[in-house]
């Protein structure tokens, strides 16, 4: 086991230090928070040889640049970033042999819209409610370091090398517009006429620059519901999808809060959410109900 | 009670939908009945007249759950039995610079400052949900009197510990955030401080009563670390 410091030299666009979220704490307002492409999460850590629940790099857009302290493995998984070894192009989806004094570098986005970044060993970081999940709407970055900042260093006690693992891309033939997110009626889904349930499903809806990992606002032609009818606030859970008073659809992420009082008209069945997370702001989608 | 499946690992339990206390009683011995008895539960959302489960599929499923359900309820009566908790105690500066709505409330109430903090104070509050933000404690319900709407376009920022109002509920900004409720004092303690080990001041189900406090006493409060919320403090 070596001391691994990785350096921080530009943190990118919006970089986080994630792992599988604090889920139970829900009964308190605490939002699920973790990664928001889980599958991606899980293989990247894989692929280096770490507990699936070890922390992450999720990167949005555009990507970090990192300066590593000695020889280490990593493995990056999602979004294609262009990613660049030393100036050397890298593929993602498998096992990569690090060299001390290496400077990881990405560049410009080529499929999807986050990338995970695994480092073989056990991260230092500082966790709340077992997590090390930005908690959202807090004054404050916290917990401290799960934002990823210029001059940051990871502290990570590298683990032995495991044997080069290679893994498809899952995401190949997924992420052409309009992307199919398929869904199971929610709650509330009686709330709306056949007509615009007709609507929601006939349609493709962009998605709005407004979006973010609370939640994904979708543009398109407004899903009309009779708003005198009120909903008393109610749980809200990942990939539930709420129509606002305007008749704005939007699909609620990781970060959303826990509770709402917009009606749910359906919800993204688990395995979908991830590459919902591949999806960024200007991408179609369009929903495919299963009964 | 209807037992709904919830996309494809989560239930809810929709109770008559109306904001009132015996309805919340019930939802909260639903909640404990799943804590303590029920297999594969991931997570439990309470609120006013629903419970949100989710569950692990690989442990159990929709149908085994409500199965399950459908047998506790006739038992559930008999563990609703009294299991009222003690008071809470939250000190409210009501002064006008913490008082941020202060002539909005005036107006749409249409009593004295006096009035309006002997009313809001008077009554012991249930807390019916968290949610919204981070230990956001949903209380109800307020006299009918000092019934008001929210705030058409939402505050920017609110200052956390505020003490607001909105239609028959009242509650306290557990952080600073953007919000809708109308802002009649401050309280000098925090309800969710991530710090701390146990960062929940409350929960769903718990009883609060508001009392009023001075501005310097205010102060003073806010410097202490920990305040006994199990008594009033003169």
């Amino acid at each position: 086991m070596t001391e691994l410091k990785v350096k921080v030299i530009k943190a990118g666009m919006f970089t986080l230090i994630q792992d599988l979220g604090r889920g139970g704490y829900q009964q308190f307002g605490i939002p699920v928070g973790g990664a928001m492409d889980r599958q991606s999460a899980r293989l990247a850590n894989q692929l280096v040889g770490n507990p699936e629940n070890t922390p992450v790099l999720e990167i949005t857009i555009m990507g970090p640049t990192l300066e590593f302290s000695s020889n280490c493995q990593i493995a990056i998984t999602g979004a294609d970033i262009s990613p660049k070894l030393n100036q050397q192009e890298i593929p993602n989806f498998q096992t990569i042999d690090i060299a001390e004094k290496s400077i990881l570098t990405f560049g410009r986005l080529r499929q999807g819209c986050r990338a995970y970044l695994a480092i073989g060993g056990d991260w230092q970081v500082h966790r709340f409610l077992g997590s090390c999940s930005l908690l959202s709407k807090q004054k404050e970055i916290f917990p401290k370091g799960s934002l990823l900042q210029k001059g940051d260093e990871l502290c990570i006690q590298s683990s032995e090398k495991t044997p080069i693992q290679k893994v498809e891309n899952p995401y190949q033939d997924r992420l052409l517009n309009p992307i199919i997110i398929r869904v199971l009626p929610a709650p509330e889904f009686d709330w709306f006429s056949r007509k615009a349930i007709a609507s929601f499903f006939s349609q493709d809806f962009q998605i709005s620059p407004d979006s973010n990992r609370m939640g994904y606002r979708l543009l398109g032609k407004n899903i009309e519901w009779n708003t005198s009818k009120e909903l008393i606030s109610s749980g809200i859970i990942l990939g539930t999808v709420q129509v606002t008073a305007e008749g704005q659809p939007i699909i609620l992420l990781a970060d959303a809060q826990t509770t709402g009082g917009y009606p749910r008209l359906v919800n993204v069945i688990s395995i979908d959410l991830d590459i919902l997370a591949q999806t960024k702001p200007g991408d179609w989608i369009r929903f495919q109900l299963l009964t | 009670m209807n037992v709904i499946p919830y996309g494809d690992s989560a239930l809810l339990l929709n109770f008559e939908q109306n904001i009132d206390e015996k309805i919340n009683q019930e939802v909260i011995a639903w909640e404990k009945c799943f804590r303590e008895f029920a297999e594969g539960i991931q997570f439990i959302i309470p609120a006013y007249c629903s419970l949100t489960v989710g569950f692990d599929t690989t442990q159990t499923s929709f149908e085994e759950l409500k199965d399950w359900i459908l047998h506790q309820e006739s038992l559930i009566s008999l563990k609703q039995e009294n299991t009222a908790s003690s008071i809470k105690y939250i000190p409210v500066c009501y002064e006008e610079i913490f008082a941020l709505d202060k002539e909005e409330v005036q107006k749409q109430t249409n009593l004295s400052w006096e009035s309006i903090i002997q009313l809001h104070t008077n009554r012991v509050y249930r807390v019916f949900m968290l949610g919204f933000l981070p230990g956001f404690p949903y209380l109800g319900k307020v006299p009918e009197k000092l019934y008001v709407h929210r705030k058409r376009i939402p505050s920017l920022q609110i200052p956390a510990r505020s003490v607001g109002l909105a239609g028959f509920q009242t509650g306290i900004y557990p952080s600073e955030a953007p919000g809708g409720w109308q802002i009649i004092g401050r309280t000098p303690i925090s309800i969710f401080n991530p710090a701390q080990e146990n960062p929940f001041l409350l929960q769903a189900g718990e009883q609060i009563q508001f009392y009023v406090i001075s501005k310097s006493k205010f102060e003073k409060m806010q410097k202490e670390i920990c305040i006994d919320i199990s008594k009033v403090h003169d």
